[in-house]
C-alpha cells in the first residue's frame, strides 16, 4: 500500500489515543478506516475479484461501525468528560515508544514491505494501548477496531490479498462484537450514569 | 456410518442455529422452554452420531471434506460439548424462572437467552468440526460476542463488569492470533498458495516442511498467545474467574466445560501442523509453559474460602493447565491422559456448575462467600458438589486422577522429568485444597440449621448427579483401554 496512506492511519491511530471527545474520535476512526479502504481498492486493481470484493468490505466498514458508534454517543450522554488517568501528552508518549518498539523489534513477517508490516504491528498495539489507558467504555471500543484496521493493513497487504471470506467473515465478527459491546456501553451506561470503566472494579480475589 | 459424515458436518451446527430462530419467535416462557428443548435433543443426537463415528475410525486417519476436518480429537469434543450443551439446555428453565427481569422484560429475556445459547452452542459444535484455521478462528470470534451477552444476562453490575472484561480482552487476545494467522497466509502466499483453502488444517500440514522457520515461529507464537487469552491459561487469564463466577450456571457449564477446550484443541492443532517448521523443543516448550504457569497460579486459589462457582472457575485455570501440559508433553501416553482429562473434567465441572443453581437458592449469599455445611441443608446439592468436587480434586476412581497419572507419565516419557515433578507436588496441592473445601463446604458443620425442604431445582439435579456420576465412573473404565490404542498413537502422532 502507497507508505502515505500508511502513515495516514498510523497518525490517526495516534491520534485517537489523544483527543478527549468521543465524537472527535470517531471522527479520526472513520477518516482511519476510509484510508484503509482507498488503500485497498488501489491494490486490488491489479490483482482478482476477490480483492475487490474484499476492498469493497472494508470500505464498507468504515461507514457501518462509525454510524453505529455515533448513535451509541447520542444513546449515552455524558455528565461530563470522563477525567483521564494520564494527560493527553503522556499519552502520546506512550503510544510513540509502543509504535517505536514495532518499528525496532518487529522482525520481517515475509511481506517484503517493512513499513508495511511494522505499521500493521504499532496499530495493533496501539489498538491495545488505546484500551489500557482509555477509561471511558467508547474507547476501549475504538481501540478493538484500530487494532482491526492494523490487521487489515497486513491482510491487504499479503500477496494477492488475503481471501474475501475472512474480510467478509473479519468484518461480521467485528460487527457482531461492536453491537455486543454498544449494548453493554448502553447498559452499563444505564447502571452507573457514566460510561467510565474505572468504576467497573468491584470483582477482585 | 462414514457416509453419513458430510451430511452430519452440516446439519450438527444448523440444528442449534434453527433452535435460536425458533427461540427468538416463542411467545411465552414455555414455549421458550419447550421449543429450546425440543431443538437440543435432535442437536445433541446428531452430534453424537457424528462424535460416535468419528471415535469408531480409531487409528484411520481424519475424514477430510472441503470444509470439515473430523479426527479423533473432534470425537471427543463434540461428544463433549453434545452432552453438556444438552444438559444445559436443560437446566436452564430452573435458572430462568427465578432470574427476574434481567436485560429487558422476563418473557422478552427468555427468548433472548435462549437465541444467544445456540448461537453459542452452533459456535462450538462448529469448531472441532471446521477443515480450516481461519475459518475456525472467526467462529471462535463469534463464540465471544455470544457468549458475552450471555455471562451479562443476569444485567447485575458484577455481570456487566465480569461480560465486558471478557468480551474485550478474549478479542484483544483472538486479535493477536488473527496476526498469526495472517503471517502464515503470507508464508503460504509466497509458497503460492493463495485464497482461504490456503489456510486449511490439511494443506497447512502439507505446507509445514516449506514454511520458512522465522515467520513461521512468529506465526506459531502470536497464534498460541492469543488463543491463550481465550483458553484462559495465566497468566492471561483474568476474565474467567470473574465470567465463570457472574454467568448463569447453565452458561459457566459451557463455557468451562466446552469453549476453553475447543480452543484448546485449536490450538492443539496449530502446534501439529507447525511442528515440522518450527521445532518441537519450541512448541512443546510454550504448551509446557503455559500449563505449568497455569497450574500454579490456580493452585493458591483452590487453598482460599472463595464462593463456590468461583473455586470451580480456578479449578478450571488447573484442569486446562493440565491439558496443556499433556499436549506439550505429546507423548502417546500424555495424550491418552489429554483425551480422558478433557471428556473427565467436562462432566464433574458442569455437575459443579449445575449444582450452583440450587445452592444459590438455599444459601444466596453462597453467591459471595464459601458454602458451608451444604449436607445439613440439602443432601441431593451436597451430594452433587460432593461427587464434583472429589472427581476434579482427582481422587480414585475419578478419570482424572488416572488422566493425571497418565500426562505425568508422559512427561517422565518425553525426558520432562522435572516439570512433572513440579506439576505432580501443586496438582497434590490442589488435591488438598479441594479436599479441605469438600469438608468445610459441603460435610462441614453449618451456621444454620434447617433443613431445606427439596425444591423443583433439586429433583433434575439428583438425576444429573447419577446420569454424569455415572458417565465419570464409565470413563474411568474406558480410559484404561487408552493408553496403546490405535486412536492415541494416531493423535499423538498429530495426522491431520
Amino acid at each position: 500500500m502507497n507508505g502515505a496512506l500508511v502513515d495516514a492511519m498510523l497518525g490517526l491511530g495516534l491520534a485517537v489515543i489523544v483527543v478527549r471527545r468521543r465524537s472527535v474520535a470517531i471522527v479520526l476512526l472513520a477518516a482511519q478506516s476510509l484510508v484503509l479502504g482507498v488503500g485497498a481498492l488501489s491494490l486490488a486493481s491489479g490483482r482478482s475479484g476477490d480483492s475487490l470484493v474484499a476492498s469493497l468490505v472494508l470500505l464498507s466498514k468504515a461507514i457501518v461501525l462509525p454510524l453505529l458508534l455515533y448513535a451509541l454517543i447520542r444513546r449515552t450522554r455524558e455528565p461530563g468528560l470522563v477525567i483521564a488517568a494520564a494527560g493527553p501528552l503522556v499519552r502520546l508518549a506512550g503510544a510513540g515508544a509502543v509504535v517505536l518498539c514495532a518499528v525496532i523489534l518487529v522482525p520481517p513477517l515475509g511481506l517484503g514491505d517493512a513499513h508495511a508490516e511494522h505499521s500493521a504491528v504499532a496499530l495493533v498495539l496501539l489498538g491495545i494501548a488505546i484500551v489500557v489507558a482509555r477509561r471511558p467504555i467508547l474507547f476501549q471500543l475504538l481501540g478493538l477496531i484500530v487494532a482491526e484496521n492494523g490487521l487489515s493493513l497486513l491482510a491487504v497487504s499479503v500477496p494477492g490479498g488475503l481471501s474475501y471470506v475472512i474480510e467478509l467473515g473479519a468484518l461480521f465478527d467485528l460487527a457482531l462484537i461492536v453491537t455486543v459491546a454498544a449494548a453493554f456501553a448502553q447498559r452499563i451506561h444505564n447502571e452507573l450514569g457514566t460510561g467510565d470503566t474505572e468504576l467497573l472494579r468491584g470483582l477482585r480475589d | 456410518m462414514t457416509d453419513l459424515v458430510p451430511v452430519l458436518a452440516v446439519v450438527v451446527p444448523a440444528l442449534p442455529l434453527a433452535g435460536m430462530l425458533l427461540a427468538l419467535l416463542a411467545r411465552t416462557p414455555r414455549q421458550a422452554d419447550l421449543l429450546a428443548l425440543a431443538t437440543a435433543l435432535p442437536t445433541a443426537v446428531a452430534a453424537l452420531a457424528l462424535a460416535a463415528t468419528a471415535l469408531a475410525r480409531g487409528g484411520l486417519p481424519a475424514l477430510r471434506g472441503q470444509w470439515y476436518l473430523i479426527d479423533g480429537a473432534s470425537g471427543v469434543l463434540l461428544g463433549v460439548i453434545a452432552v453438556v450443551g444438552l444438559c444445559s439446555v436443560a437446566v436452564s428453565p430452573a435458572y430462568l424462572r427465578t432470574s427476574g427481569r434481567s436485560w429487558t422484560t422476563a418473557a422478552r429475556s427468555r427468548s433472548l437467552y435462549y437465541a444467544a445459547l445456540f448461537l453459542f452452542w452452533a459456535a462450538l459444535l462448529a469448531v472441532p468440526i471446521v477443515g480450516n484455521l481461519a475459518a475456525a478462528w472467526l467462529i471462535i470470534e463469534a463464540t465471544t460476542a455470544a457468549s458475552a451477552l450471555l455471562v451479562a444476562f443476569s444485567g447485575r453490575r458484577d455481570a456487566l463488569e465480569a461480560g465486558w472484561k471478557y468480551l474485550v480482552l478474549t478479542t484483544l487476545g483472538l486479535s493477536v492470533a488473527l496476526l498469526g494467522i495472517i503471517v502464515l497466509a503470507i508464508s503460504q502466499a509466497n509458497l503460492g498458495h493463495h485464497g482461504l483453502h490456503a489456510l486449511d488444517w490439511h494443506s497447512l500440514h502439507l505446507a509445514a516442511h516449506a514454511l520458512p522457520k522465522g515467520s513461521t515461529l512468529i506465526a506459531f507464537v502470536l497464534l498460541l498467545a492469543g488463543l491463550a487469552t481465550k483458553i484462559g491459561w495465566a497468566p492471561v487469564h483474568n476474565w474467567l474467574p470473574d465470567a465463570h463466577s457472574e454467568a448463569p450456571a447453565p452458561i459457566s457449564a459451557l463455557l468451562s466445560a466446552a469453549l476453553l477446550p475447543s480452543v484448546l484443541l485449536i490450538a492443539w492443532r496449530v502446534k501439529a501442523i507447525l511442528e515440522p517448521s518450527v521445532g518441537s523443543a519450541t512448541t512443546r516448550g510454550v504448551f509446557i509453559a503455559f500449563g505449568l504457569t497455569s497450574i500454579l497460579v490456580a493452585v493458591p486459589f483452590l487453598w482460599r474460602s472463595l464462593p463456590w462457582k468461583r473455586l470451580l472457575a480456578y479449578s478450571s485455570l488447573e484442569h486446562m493447565g493440565v491439558i496443556g501440559l499433556g499436549i506439550g508433553f505429546g507423548t502417546p501416553l500424555a495424550i491418552a491422559g489429554v483425551v480422558l482429562h478433557v471428556a473427565g473434567h467436562a462432566l464433574a465441572k458442569a455437575l459443579g456448575f449445575y449444582a450452583a443453581l440450587p445452592l444459590l437458592r438455599i444459601d444466596p449469599e453462597a453467591a459471595t462467600r464459601a458454602p458451608d455445611g451444604v449436607v445439613g441443608e440439602s443432601p441431593s446439592v451436597a451430594a452433587a458438589m460432593g461427587v464434583s468436587l472429589l472427581a476434579l480434586s482427582g481422587l480414585p476412581p475419578s478419570p482424572l486422577f488416572l488422566s493425571e497419572l497418565l500426562i505425568l507419565l508422559g512427561g517422565v516419557a518425553a525426558g520432562e522429568e522435572l516439570v512433572s515433578v513440579i506439576a505432580l507436588l501443586a496438582l497434590a496441592l490442589g488435591f488438598l485444597g479441594l479436599l479441605h473445601a469438600f469438608v468445610e463446604g459441603v460435610v462441614g458443620g453449618h451456621r444454620r440449621h434447617h433443613r431445606h425442604t427439596r425444591s423443583r431445582v433439586e429433583r433434575p439435579l439428583v438425576a444429573l448427579t447419577a446420569i454424569l456420576g455415572g458417565g465419570l465412573l464409565a470413563l474411568a473404565a474406558a480410559g484404561l483401554l487408552l493408553p496403546g490404542s490405535g486412536f492415541v498413537e494416531t493423535l499423538a502422532r498429530g495426522a491431520l
